[in-house]
């Protein structure tokens, strides 16, 4: 039964057809991403992939946070330690 | 077959591989400009660096396996082979996706799977 399935959905899932389209590694998870008919490998793998990377995400922010935090700091100290700059702008 | 790709090779993958990639044609180079990531090796250093990139996070570097190269240089026509079976996930996820979907195409020839045959 699952092998009629995939033979259907061969023809179908963006990630199964390979001849004459070119796909590579840059266009290939948008691609599957816009396929309505994905098949349940591909399903699957986009899935696992997309809660990988939004837990990365997350930590991507987070890291960007502590990053930035020192500049701002920074650059708020060097704007009160030149007087009359805030005043000039009003 | 790969005139005018560039491809990008992680350290886990075979010398031979990467001979068959520069006979069809292909160019290796760095990630960032490859329009081919390919690894043998879902927790190899190099392979990790990419999933971590923003480029993957974006959905703009996919990882297949280079089992993909092999399957080329063994099929009859070289292009009917299909890219999209070879994806590469970390190898955190590979257990789970295993267990939904049950192995993956890289994984069905285990004669051609060199040295990490003992994996779980
Ligand atoms: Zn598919």
């Amino acid at each position: 039964a699952a092998d009629s399935c995939t033979k259907i959905l061969k023809y179908r899932c963006s990630g199964c057809i390979s001849v004459g389209n070119p796909l590579n590694s840059r266009n290939f998870s948008k691609l599957l991403r816009a396929c309505p008919y994905q098949c349940d490998r591909h399903k699957v793998i986009v899935e696992a992939e997309d809660r990988y990377k939004s837990e990365l995400r997350k930590s991507f922010i987070c890291n960007k946070k502590i990053l930035l935090t020192p500049c701002r700091r920074q650059q708020l100290s060097s704007k009160s330690a030149i007087p009359g700059e805030i005043n000039e702008h009003i | 077959m790969f005139q005018g790709q560039r491809g990008w090779f992680c350290g886990s993958v075979g010398q031979d591989l990467r001979q068959f990639w520069m006979a069809e044609g292909g160019t290796v180079s760095d990630w960032r400009a490859a329009d081919f990531l390919f690894s043998s090796d879902a927790s190899h250093p190099d392979t990790l660096r990419i999933y971590h990139s923003l480029d993957y996070i974006e959905d703009n570097a996919t990882v297949f396996h280079a089992y993909y190269l092999s399957a080329v240089a063994n099929a009859e026509i070289k292009n009917s082979v299909a890219l999209g079976h070879f994806i590469l996930p970390p190898a955190s996820l590979q257990k789970e996706i295993r267990r939904k979907i049950g192995g993956f195409i890289w994984e069905q020839d285990q004669h051609f799977q060199t040295e990490k045959n003992e994996e779980v």
